[in-house]
C-alpha cells in the first residue's frame, strides 16, 4: 500500500502479508482469508459500497484482540472490528484493507447482576441473545435499533431505536466498557456504579466512535424492570402535520410513552400490503406503545388518546395481547421490506436526519414535498418523540442517474435538518457517507475531533476513512 | 454585548497560552472547594450570562454559562419544566458553567437522568482561545465523537465552557414521599427490590434508621405505588430534598472541618462493610461518608473499587494529589493525550482535577 501525503504511513504489502501469515499461525482456523468471508466482512446494510479486509480472525477473549492490535500497530496495518455487519453507513468497509477482527465469537454474557440492574456482556453478545438470557431474571435490556445487532456493535454506533423517549440511547444505558487501544492495551473504563468515571468521561467518547478510537470488548450494561404492564395502539391522522402535533402536547405533558413511531401514509400502504395489516387506512399513522403498572399504563394511555382526538386522530385501535402487539411491531420493523416491495428490483437506503421537535412537521413536509417533486420512490418513518425520522429512498442498483439522484436528496436531507438546527444523524452514525455532511454541521468543531483520533490513534490504523474526514 | 463577553474571553484565554499564564475558571465560585488546589489568574464567567433560546414546547433550554442556576431553574418552573438532574448549588451564585463543568447531580439523578444524559450541546473556548460548538438542540445525535458529553465533569480541563443547551424536563404532576424505619442493610436491600419494577420512583435517601423514597409522576401511578409500598407520608418532603442536595441536612451540617467522602458504587454494596456516619442516596448507589479515624483513605478505596466504582474527598482535607480516585497508568495517559488536544500548554484550570501532568 502506498503512503498517502500527510497521513502516516501505511504497513507495506509486504507487512500486511506477514501479518496475515502470524495470524494464521496463531488463530489456525479462526484466521479466514478465502474471498467468500472477506466479501461478507466488506459491507454492512445500507449503500452497497463493499471493501474488502484482508484476513478475518475471530478472537475469544480481551488478550486476543490485544494481540490482533499490537500485531497490527507494530506492522501499521489497519483494524476493523465488526459484529454481524447491520450497520448502515459504510462503518465496516475495510476501505484500506487490513485486519477485520469479527467479535461475533465474544458472545458470552459474562454476569447477569440482578439486584444492581446491571451485566456484562462480551461484544459479540446480539441484544435478543441477551434479553433471551434474561428471561425468568424478571430484567429486559430495552435499546432496540430494529435488528439483531451485536452490543459491541450498538454501543460503538451510540445505536438507538424504537425505545429511546423512555430508556434512552446506548449512550446513556452503558455503564462502562473494555476497550483495546489503538497500541493494543486493555483500558476499563467507568464501572458499575452509577456516576462511574473518576476521570473524563472516556465511555461516553468511545461510545459512538465506530471503532475508530478502539475495539469495544465488553460491556456494562443498565438493565430494567420488566414491565408489568404493557398495551400498544394505533392511530391514523388526516394529515403528517396532526400526527406529529400530537406527539409535541404528549412530550410536553410527559407522557411516558415508551415508543412513538410515525408512518407516513405511503409507508402505511406498504405495510398494510407487506404485513397484512387490515382495518387500517393509507394515512399518516402513529404507533404507541405504554409501559408501566396497571395503573400507569391505563392512565397514560388515557391521556394519549384526548391527546389524539385533540389532533383529529382517530379512535385508538388496540393490541393488549402480546401477539397482536408483536405482529404490529413485526410490521414495523419489516418497513424496510415493505417500502422495498414497493418497487421490486430496486435497493433502498436510509437517511438519518434529526431536527428539534418544533421543526419536525416543517422538515417532514418538506421532505416530502422534495420527494414528489423528484418523483422518488419513497416512504419516511420516524422516532418521532426524538423528532428523528428515516426517508426510505428506493434507486435501481443498476441506474447509475437514479442512485445519484436518491444520494443527492439524502445530502439535501440532511442539510435541511442542518439548517433548522438539527443533526445529519440521529442514530445511524457517520461512516463513510455522512462525512460530508459532519463538516456542513460542525465546521471548525471537526478540526478538534481530528485532533482527538490523532491524539488516541496517531498511526490512524482503526477502522480508517470512517466517522471522522480527513 | 454577548458576542463581546465571548470575544472577551476568547482573547484572554489567547493572551494567557501566549504567555504561559494558568487560568483558573470562576462562575459563582460555590464550588470553588471541589477538586485540587487552584492555580493562577481568575478567569471570571459570570458577565457571559443570559438564556438564550428557551422554547417550552422544544423541551430544551440554551444559556450562557454565566447565568444563574437559579434565574434557568425559576423560568423553567414557570413553564412547568425543571433541570431533572436537581444541580446542587451550593450558594445562590451558582452558575448553569459550574454545574456542568463540575458534574454533580442532586436526588432525582439515577431516575430521571445525570448531567451528561441531559447536555445536548456545548460550546467552549479551548485553551488556545478558540470558540467551537459540540452536540446541538437535538434529542439524539451522533454526528462524530460525543465531545459535548466529555466537558461534563471535566472540570474546566478541556475548555472555558461558555454555552450549553439542556434538555428539560415536564415537572412532575405530583410527587409524594414517604418514610419507613429501617436498617441500612435492609433500606438498601429494598429500594433496589423497588428499583427493578414498574414504580414512579424519583429519590431516596437514608440516614439514621430512616428510609424515605420519593414517587413522582401522574397521580394515579404514585397513589397505587404508596399504596403497595405503605410507609409514613412525609409532609415536609420538599425541605427535606432541597437540603439533601444543598447539604444544608444536619448530616452534611454536622461534618464541619472534617473530611465528607462521596463514594460511587454499585447499588447493592453492603453497608456494614464500612458502616460509620453516612448517607446513602440514588438507590444505595451514593454514599456520603463522613471522615474518622476509622478511615483509611487506601483502604477506603480498595473497598471501593472493588464495588465497581469510586471515592472522591469532596469537601475538607487539604487541596494535595489524593481528592480524586487515582487512575491506572494507560487511563491516566489517555486523559493527558486528551487533555493536550483541548488545552495544549495547561493553562486551564491547572491542577484541579486529575494529576494530568
Amino acid at each position: 500500500m502506498s503512503v498517502e501525503t500527510g497521513q502516516a504511513s501505511r504497513g507495506s504489502a509486504n507487512e500486511v502479508a506477514r501479518v496475515v501469515e502470524t495470524l494464521a499461525r496463531d488463530f489456525g482456523e479462526r484466521a479466514k482469508t478465502g474471498d467468500a468471508v472477506r466479501t461478507q466482512h466488506a459491507r454492512g446494510e445500507g449503500l452497497p459500497d463493499p471493501a474488502l479486509p484482508d484476513v478475518v480472525v475471530y478472537p475469544h477473549d480481551n488478550d486476543e484482540v490485544a494481540g490482533i492490535v499490537r500485531l497490527c500497530h507494530a506492522a501499521r496495518v489497519p483494524v476493523i472490528a465488526f459484529g454481524v455487519g447491520t450497520s448502515l453507513e459504510g462503518h465496516v468497509a475495510a476501505l484500506h484493507g487490513g485486519v477485520c477482527v469479527d467479535l461475533s465469537e465474544m458472545n458470552r454474557v459474562l454476569e447477569i447482576n440482578a439486584d444492581d440492574l446491571d451485566c456484562r456482556v462480551q461484544a459479540g453478545v446480539t441484544r435478543e441473545q441477551l434479553n433471551a438470557e434474561l428471561k425468568g431474571t424478571g430484567l429486559f435490556f430495552p435499546i432496540d435499533p430494529g435488528a439483531n445487532a451485536t452490543l459491541g456493535g450498538m454501543a460503538s454506533t451510540r445505536a438507538s431505536g424504537t425505545n429511546a423517549v423512555r430508556y434512552g440511547t446506548m449512550r446513556e444505558n452503558v455503564l462502562g466498557l473494555t476497550v483495546v487501544t489503538a497500541d493494543g492495551r486493555i483500558v476499563h473504563t467507568g464501572g458499575r456504579a452509577r456516576k462511574s468515571s473518576a476521570g473524563y468521561d472516556l465511555t461516553r467518547l468511545f461510545v459512538g466512535a465506530e471503532g475508530t478510537l478502539g475495539v469495544i470488548t465488553e460491556i456494562q450494561l443498565r438493565l430494567y424492570g420488566v414491565p408489568e404492564a404493557i398495551s400498544a395502539a394505533v392511530c391514523q391522522f388526516p394529515d403528517l402535520k396532526a400526527a406529529v402535533g400530537a406527539v409535541i402536547v404528549a412530550m410536553q405533558m410527559g407522557i411516558p410513552l415508551a415508543r412513538i413511531e410515525l408512518l407516513d401514509a405511503l409507508q402505511m400502504e406498504a405495510c398494510i400490503r407487506y404485513s397484512k395489516l387490515d382495518g387500517y387506512e393509507a394515512k399518516p399513522t402513529l404507533l404507541f406503545e405504554f409501559h408501566g403498572s396497571e395503573a400507569g399504563v391505563k392512565e397514560q394511555a388515557e391521556a394519549m388518546e384526548r391527546i389524539a382526538a385533540d389532533h383529529a386522530g382517530s379512535a385508538f385501535q388496540w393490541a393488549t395481547q402480546a401477539e397482536d402487539r408483536s405482529r404490529l411491531w413485526k410490521a414495523r420493523h419489516n418497513a424496510y421490506y415493505a417500502a422495498l416491495a414497493l418497487s421490486p428490483g430496486r435497493q433502498a437506503f436510509s437517511t438519518d436526519a434529526c431536527v428539534p421537535i418544533s421543526r419536525l412537521a416543517d422538515c417532514l413536509l418538506e421532505t416530502r414535498a422534495e420527494l414528489d417533486r423528484e418523483g422518488a420512490i419513497a416512504t419516511i418513518v420516524g422516532h418521532v418523540g426524538d423528532g428523528n425520522f428515516h426517508v426510505l429512498l428506493l434507486f435501481d442498483p443498476a441506474s447509475k442517474a437514479e442512485r445519484a439522484k436518491a444520494e443527492a436528496i439524502a445530502q439535501s436531507v440532511s442539510l435541511r435538518a442542518i439548517g433548522m438546527g438539527g443533526t445529519c444523524t440521529g442514530e445511524h452514525g457517520v461512516g463513510i457517507h455522512k462525512l460530508g455532511a459532519l463538516v456542513a454541521e460542525h465546521g471548525e468543531a471537526v478540526d478538534l475531533m481530528r485532533a482527538i483520533k490523532r491524539a488516541l490513534d496517531p498511526l490512524d490504523i482503526m477502522n480508517p476513512g470512517k466517522t471522522v474526514p480527513r | 454585548m454577548t458576542a463581546t463577553t465571548l470575544e472577551a474571553l476568547c482573547a484572554r484565554v489567547r493572551d494567557a497560552a501566549a504567555t504561559n499564564t494558568a487560568l483558573r475558571i470562576r462562575g459563582g465560585g460555590t464550588k470553588d472547594f471541589y477538586g485540587g488546589a487552584l492555580e493562577g489568574e481568575v478567569l471570571a464567567t459570570t458577565d457571559h450570562a443570559g438564556i438564550v433560546d428557551y422554547e417550552p414546547t422544544e423541551l430544551v433550554l440554551t444559556a450562557r454559562a454565566g447565568t444563574p442556576l437559579a434565574t434557568i431553574e425559576s423560568e423553567m418552573r414557570a413553564h412547568g419544566q425543571m433541570l431533572a438532574f436537581e444541580p446542587p448549588h451550593f450558594g445562590a451564585a451558582a452558575t448553569l458553567g459550574g454545574a456542568v463543568a463540575t458534574g454533580l447531580a442532586g436526588p432525582r439523578r439515577p431516575y430521571a437522568g445525570a448531567v451528561r444524559d441531559l447536555v445536548l450541546g456545548v460550546s467552549i473556548v479551548d485553551g488556545t482561545g478558540e470558540a467551537l460548538s459540540f452536540g446541538g438542540r437535538v434529542m439524539k445525535n451522533v454526528a462524530g465523537f460525543d465531545v459535548s458529553r466529555l466537558m461534563v465533569g471535566a472540570l474546566g480541563t478541556l475548555g472555558v465552557i461558555t454555552e450549553v443547551s439542556l434538555k428539560c424536563l415536564p415537572l412532575p404532576k405530583h410527587e409524594v414521599t414517604v418514610a419507613f424505619a429501617l436498617s441500612a442493610d435492609e433500606a438498601i436491600r429494598r429500594v433496589n427490590e423497588w428499583g427493578g419494577q414498574p414504580l414512579p420512583l424519583s429519590a431516596t435517601a437514608y440516614h439514621d434508621g430512616q428510609l424515605r423514597v420519593r414517587l413522582s409522576g401522574a397521580q394515579p401511578a404514585v397513589d397505587a405505588a404508596v399504596r403497595k409500598l405503605g410507609g409514613d407520608a412525609d409532609p415536609a418532603a420538599d425541605a427535606f430534598w432541597t437540603a439533601v442536595r444543598e447539604h444544608t441536612h444536619p448530616f452534611f451540617a454536622a461534618v464541619g472541618e472534617r473530611v465528607l467522602w462521596r463514594l460511587t458504587v454499585r447499588p447493592t454494596a453492603p453497608f456494614t462493610d464500612l458502616g460509620g456516619e453516612q448517607f446513602i442516596e440514588w438507590g444505595g448507589g451514593l454514599r456520603w461518608m463522613v471522615d474518622s479515624d476509622r478511615v483509611d483513605a487506601g483502604k477506603l478505596r480498595t473497598w471501593v473499587a472493588a464495588q465497581g466504582g469510586h471515592a472522591t474527598r469532596f469537601r475538607g482535607g487539604t487541596c494535595s494529589g489524593d481528592v480524586f480516585h487515582p487512575l491506572p497508568a494507560v487511563l491516566a495517559r489517555l486523559h493527558a493525550r486528551l487533555a493536550t488536544v483541548f488545552d495544549p500548554r495547561g493553562i486551564l484550570n491547572r491542577g484541579r482535577f486529575v494529576p494530568l501532568r
